[in-house]
């Protein structure tokens, strides 16, 4: 991001203002918002912001595979799951600015660059043609995404956030006392993300699938890892390496196999002699080349009350299914045991250098070579004058040596797979993989140029998937880099992009997960965009609210979003022509309606406040009250939700009626009560919200009440 | 299909509503609205308005076609002197089988061309029944208009055209 731009001033709409002023101060954004590249505005900056979720989940990919002894160390530590668990955290931040090269040179510092630690070998995704195939599928982890498991995703997605609701719910009721202090001013918060919104696309967004028709999830780099306590380290790198390229466990033939190898030696700082590792260190850098470093970790557990312990974060991309897993295992589980881990102060130091240095020196370094080797290579050969008329297949038989990729069938000219996937070495493959780079590298004219040519190349094959995928992304690049095409063309040509990739998605491969994300994300970017492209991002909610791509819990977030929408649309003059606060109006009563049908009573509050801040700040300020059964309605939704949020708070109550029973009982209880409360807390807290999402929905129900009778004349009485 | 016309004044407030169906292809002049469907039908054509807003200046016609869509709800408008704005929601059958067989007809396609022509006629006829009802030297700007005749009327330009 660069800091360098100054945030464009906040605009003041109002209907008192003056015309001129806020017409001036709004088209100075909508200019700004035309011109910039998307990762210029604040948005970017915002954790919560779609954008910024976006940028942070379609990052490099960095596969970890430790040897058993490594594992063993770090499970001394504390962490069952091994090394894997204990760097995870660090990659979501980069410590310091990254310097990367784009395809003209031009070198820019990224704040915010992250790489995604993941297992070697887990969540392949199988493709289409190869079901039930044997090929190569890496399970050594048993994690491989097998055919039921694959559509489960949004599944589980919905579940994940429908327990964080729930709680939310709960918590209301238990604590309904504290939260006097928030009073969010609507005026304020119309643009905020929802924090359940914000949880939803996380999650949908963590845990890529490593699968063949995108290379986003495919490993840039594998850090293989042995500890000190390896008696035949060199000899285990080896077996490790072996490991990785050939046997069991090998990626499948989709996935390329000359990914980055890094070295590291994790020494025992507490029972390891420094001398031999570093001695073994000097040896490995000799064998290995200069991929290697030398990680030194203490071996022992550290506790909170330790002097320089500091809290593990948790990991913010852990996978919904995780995420279930955690909870339920919280839920059944009596014994209340804090979740949260301690490592040593040095020890994060340590981990910190060791990302930093791997990912500045190592990674992005191969990143932009492979970037313009490819690009040099395959890449511009299409780009030629000649190179356009004809597809890549027909054109090249790519390294007439006769690879592999000659298995493919002589008849025909194509290099998609009869499997259903392109071989890693097609061109096809490495363009794609190009883009994705470019992609990850935020090198966006580049990438979008190369999805722009992998688009014909897959229609022609019929690789639906791949072709889905290409435009996904391309529509994706196209709305994030500086726009020079006159905004209305530029709408038209990214809706017909996100159409293909849409129909491609849902109905020709019949793929929920992808069409989801595709259109939400696109959602996003083009409600970011502003202007037309509100009312383009609308389409597309309804687009998906009719094709019922989620279950109910997505289907109120999104109702509750397209209000969010319509709200940012900013409209001109004093009177806000073009704005619409109706229309956001409208979709926060659905949203509304939705929730209390899932007996959601704090969320739907939420969105009647919405609606009526919205109606308040008509011109006319009444909204839709002198609609005799609209106004109904809202007063009828209005006494569902006061009298499910008083239930809710009779719950809640219901410990403390015991009190007069037995005095230590009650203490204890509401001790366990407290301990729960704080492990919700800390279960939530990974979303992005500054002040901690347990109060963010709360009111207390004096207040509610107060409020229901002042709005009376709103029709929501 | 089915209708819903309502007069919205200037500060938002419904002047007048009718519901009706249609009766072209032998239909009974019926409104076949779910009831669950009616709160909303005021709620879009409320919403409506944003856009509106935004058309209005941008063409010169007081009739300005379908301006708005929400899922299978269509918005015409027809702006009157004085800001008071006639809004009509159609909304096609679910069950149009009769889609390809009649696709002129005014029922089924709710933007082509007949349709267009056929909803200004009643656009038409309503505005001048409007102006003769709020001649009336007891009406005020903004009040409803209660008058059975005018609703007579409105019933029976329904039934001409749609």
């Amino acid at each position: 991001m660069t800091s360098s731009t100054p945030p464009p001033p906040p605009t003041t709409t109002t209907a008192t203002g003056s015309a001129f002023l806020s017409g001036g101060g709004l088209r100075q954004t909508q200019t700004q918002q035309q011109t910039q590249s998307l990762l210029d505005t604040d948005a970017a900056d915002d954790p919560s912001d779609p954008l910024c979720l976006l940028l942070r989940s379609l990052v490099p990919h960095v596969a970890i595979h430790a040897s058993d002894d490594a594992d063993a160390l770090v499970r001394d530590k504390g962490f069952a799951a091994g090394l894997w668990e204990l760097l995870r955290p660090f990659g979501e931040r980069v410590q310091g600015k990254v310097t990367v090269r784009d395809s003209n040179g031009a070198a820019k510092a990224w704040e915010d660059f992250a790489v995604r630690f993941v297992r070697f070998g887990e969540a392949v995704e199988v493709p289409e043609g190869e079901k039930g195939g044997v090929v190569g599928n890496g399970n050594g982890n048993g994690n491989g995404l097998g055919e039921g498991q694959k559509e489960e995703v949004i599944g589980t997605v919905e579940k994940v956030v429908e327990r964080h609701l729930r709680f939310a719910e709960e918590a209301y009721g238990g604590a309904g006392a504290h939260s006097k202090e928030e009073d969010v001013d609507f005026l304020d918060a119309v643009d905020a993300t929802s924090p359940y919104y914000a949880l939803y696309l996380r999650r949908l967004l963590s845990g890529i699938p490593l699968a063949c028709h995108e290379t986003f999830a495919h490993p840039v780099a594998c850090v293989m890892a042995i500890s000190s306590r390896n008696t035949a380290p060199i000899e285990a790198l080896q077996r490790l390496y072996r490991e990785t390229s050939q046997g069991e466990r090998r990626l499948p033939p989709w996935v390329d196999q000359d990914y980055l190898r890094y070295y590291i030696l994790v020494h025992d700082e507490e029972n390891g002699d420094i001398a031999k590792s570093m001695a073994l260190f000097e040896q490995m850098k000799r064998n290995f080349g200069l991929h290697c470093h030398l990680l030194r970790l203490r071996s022992t557990q550290s506790a909170e009350t330790d002097d320089d312990s500091i809290p593990l974060p948790r990991s913010d991309w852990m996978t919904a299914a995780e995420e279930m897993a955690d909870i339920e295992e919280s839920d059944t589980r009596e014994d209340f045991e804090d979740p949260t881990r301690y490592i040593f102060e040095s020890d994060a130091t340590a981990i910190r250098t060791f990302v930093r240095e791997m990912v500045t020196q190592s990674v992005v370094p191969t990143m932009e070579r492979n970037v313009s080797v490819w690009n040099d290579q395959v890449a511009s050969r299409r780009r030629g004058i000649s190179g356009r008329f004809m597809s890549l297949s027909k054109r090249f038989t790519f390294g007439s040596s006769g690879r592999s990729s000659s298995s493919t069938g002589s008849s025909s000219s194509s290099n998609y797979d009869a499997l259903g996937f392109y071989r890693a070495d097609s061109p096809e493959a490495i363009m794609r993989r190009l883009a994705d780079f470019a992609f990850m590298l935020r090198d966006w004219k580049l990438a979008m140029s190369t999805y722009e040519l992998l688009r014909g190349d897959f229609q022609n094959d019929k690789a639906w998937k791949y072709h889905a995928s290409a435009n996904e992304m391309a529509a994706l690049a196209l709305l994030i880099m500086p726009p020079n095409m006159s905004s209305k063309t530029r709408i038209e040509t990214i809706s017909q992009m996100i159409e293909q990739a849409f129909y491609s998605y849902h109905t020709r491969c019949d793929s929920l997960y992808g069409a989801t994300r595709c259109t939400l994300l696109a959602l996003e970017l083009l409600r970011l965009r502003g202007g037309a492209g509100t009312d383009e991002a609308v389409r597309w909610g309804i687009m998906m609210l009719e094709s019922r791509l989620m279950g109910t819990v997505g289907d109120a977030l999104l109702r509750e979003r397209m209000a969010v929408c319509y709200a940012s649309k900013q409209g001109a003059g004093s009177q806000v022509w073009g704005s619409r606060r109706r229309k956001s109006a409208l979709w926060s009563v659905l949203g509304a309606e939705a929730w209390v049908a899932q007996a959601k009573y704090v969320q739907a509050q939420k969105c009647l406040r919405a609606a009526r801040g919205m109606y308040a700040r008509l011109p006319g300020e009444c909204g839709v009250q002198k609609f005799a059964v609209a106004s109904d309605f809202l007063a009828h939704l209005n006494d569902q939700v006061k009298a499910g949020l008083r239930a809710d708070t009779g719950r809640g109550g219901e410990p403390r009626g015991e009190e007069g029973q037995d005095e230590a009982e009650t203490d204890e209880e509401s001790e366990t009560l407290g301990n729960r409360r704080s492990r919700r807390t800390s279960l939530i807290a990974p979303v992005g919200v500054g002040g901690g999402l347990e109060t963010a929905p709360l009111n207390d129900t004096e207040r509610a009440r107060l409020a229901g009778d002042n709005g009376s004349d709103d029709g929501f009485g | 299909m089915s209708y819903y016309f309502a007069i919205i004044g200037t500060q938002d407030n419904p002047l007048f509503e009718y519901e009706f169906g249609t009766s072209k292809q032998g239909g009974d002049g019926q409104a076949r609205f779910s009831e669950q469907a009616r709160h909303l039908n005021q709620f879009v054509l409320h919403s409506s308005l944003d856009i509106v807003e935004e058309v209005q200046w941008a063409n010169g016609q007081l009739y300005l076609k379908v301006i708005d869509k929400f899922f299978n709800n269509y918005i015409s408008c027809f702006m009157t002197g004085g800001n008071v704005k006639f809004l009509l929601l159609h909304q096609p059958t679910a069950t149009a089988a009769g889609a390809t067989r009649n696709s002129t007809s005014v029922g089924a396609n709710p933007t082509s061309p007949q349709t267009e022509e056929a909803l200004k006629n009643f656009f038409n006829e309503v505005y001048e029944n409007y102006v003769k009802a709020i001649m009336s030297p007891f009406y005020k700007v903004n009040m409803e208009i209660r008058s059975p005749v005018f609703r007579q009327r409105v019933a029976a330009a329904g039934r001409k055209y749609l």
